[in-house]
């Protein structure tokens, strides 16, 4: 990561696509009525928006640069803190969503915490150091929830009749 | 740049305005979710006007697609969305068109019309959403389910027919431009879809696109994906091509082939008004 425009062009993407995956998560679970964890999700997705808010309001003044999705310098294939589209079931539990969520925000966590050690420029890395503990904030909190939570018994997901495309 | 800082771009559109208000009914967990996504920022990268764009689909999960997106969009009949798009593309040269689907909707109800598409070139890119199965009557065998696969108690002993290999026919049939992508990897996707969209003439993008509610196997795709037709490296060269296909264990994504073939467009786009094209239809 070489500046401080680029790096905040990363954060804003991260947490807006972070923020959508959840909503989008639990849009979809709204539909076969998994209530505990659509406002698990709910409450992911705003406090993702808190965090975008936050990018967004460093970057005020600066000239971001447009980066083609493709060329973003993510870990992996998408952006870090994004629960992963095949991680979601319809009969997924808090446990199950808890997990996924946790998994995100590890990942969130783990990529601020790299460009705060690797950045070459030392306000970046500082303000890579500040989101990463900020993230670990959030690991802490679902890592406390996910010890609250009872684990599915092994039949979770059986279904004698699953769903079709609901029109 | 916007004075308020947004998601990074230098254009007005992002891909959140390409999205209606509309939720998506797929399941939870669904590939499609992805290839929405990578769509809506295809657009935002090309910064295509929505009035200046139109998605059309056939029958299926993923051919609900243009109800999501806030361009032009018509969810047609079930194999007719290549003809439609088509026909589209001809008579309105200058928008960008985008034809959707699943498997079975292109290559087995529609499976004639994938032939003539390509072999026809018209400036258009088909986008198919390829989870091996009919999932939205349930999980039935589609064209491309390998012959063994077992999970419908229509086929209990599997389809016992080769899969339909859409790359290869596409090839020999005339498409100019073949890509591969996964939906695991949707900014990949983008890309693929951005040049698919630049290249001139038809264009096809196969998207390998899990179904976890009767194909959940299919998670275990991103371990099986690899990137090996890198874009910048596509074959110019239909033997090329056709000797990499043989190679092809079915998971290579990226751009397989990029060609010359003459593009078709009606000599004389149609300019009548409506007046005129009811004098067509006088008794």
């Amino acid at each position: 990561m070489n500046s401080l425009a680029e790096f905040l062009a990363h954060a804003i993407t991260l947490e807006d696509e972070s923020a959508h995956r959840f909503d989008e998560l639990a849009d979809a679970l709204e539909v076969h009525h998994n209530g505990d964890v659509v406002e698990l999700f709910r409450k992911m997705a705003h406090y993702s928006r808190l965090h975008l808010a936050d990018a967004r309001k460093r970057a005020e003044g600066m000239d971001l640069p447009h980066i083609a999705p493709w060329d973003y310098k993510w870990p992996g294939a998408e952006s870090p803190e994004t629960i992963e589209v095949f991680d979601a079931h319809y009969k997924m539990t808090p446990f199950h969503a808890l997990t996924a969520a946790l998994d995100s925000e590890k990942r969130g966590q783990a990529f601020y915490a790299d460009v705060a050690e690797t950045a070459k420029d030392a306000t970046l890395r500082a303000l890579a150091a500040e989101f990463a503990a900020e993230e670990g904030d959030h690991v802490n909190l679902l890592q406390s929830w996910l010890a609250r939570t009872p684990p599915p018994d092994d039949h979770w997901s059986e279904d004698m009749d699953p769903p079709a495309a609901v029109d | 740049m916007d004075a308020k800082p947004t998601a990074p771009g230098t254009g007005s559109l992002k891909a959140q305005d390409y999205k209606s208000d509309l939720k998506p009914v797929w399941c939870p967990g669904c590939g499609d979710f992805a290839v929405l996504s990578a769509i809506t920022k295809a657009l935002a990268e090309l910064q295509v006007p929505r009035e200046d764009a139109a998605v059309v689909s056939g029958i299926g999960c993923s051919s609900r697609i243009p109800a999501y997106t806030s361009v032009y969009g018509f969810h047609s009949i079930h194999g007719r969305a290549l003809p439609i798009a088509t026909g589209l593309k001809a008579a309105r040269p200058d928008l960008t068109v985008f034809c959707a689907g699943g498997d079975g909707d292109g290559f087995s109800i529609g499976g004639n019309h994938f032939i003539h598409a390509c072999r026809r070139n018209v400036d258009l890119t088909y986008i198919v959403m390829d989870n091996e199965v009919y999932g939205m009557t349930k999980g039935q065998a589609s064209p491309t389910t390998e012959p063994d696969w077992t999970g419908s108690k229509l086929t209990p002993q599997g389809p016992g027919v080769a899969p339909f290999q859409p790359l290869e026919i596409a090839l020999s049939a005339g498409a100019n431009f073949i890509a591969r992508g996964f939906s695991g990897d949707p900014n990949f996707v983008v890309r693929l879809i951005v040049e698919a969209v630049r290249h001139p003439g038809f264009s096809l993008v196969q998207v390998l696109s899990p179904c976890v509610t009767f194909r959940p196997e299919q998670r275990a795709w991103k371990e099986t994906t690899h990137a090996d037709w890198a874009p910048e490296a596509a074959s110019t060269d239909r033997r090329e091509a056709f000797l990499r296909l043989l190679d092809d264990d079915g998971f290579t994504t990226g751009v397989l082939y990029k060609g010359h073939n003459p593009v078709f467009a009606p000599p004389h786009p149609s300019s009548a008004n409506l007046a005129d094209l009811e004098k067509g239809f006088a008794l």
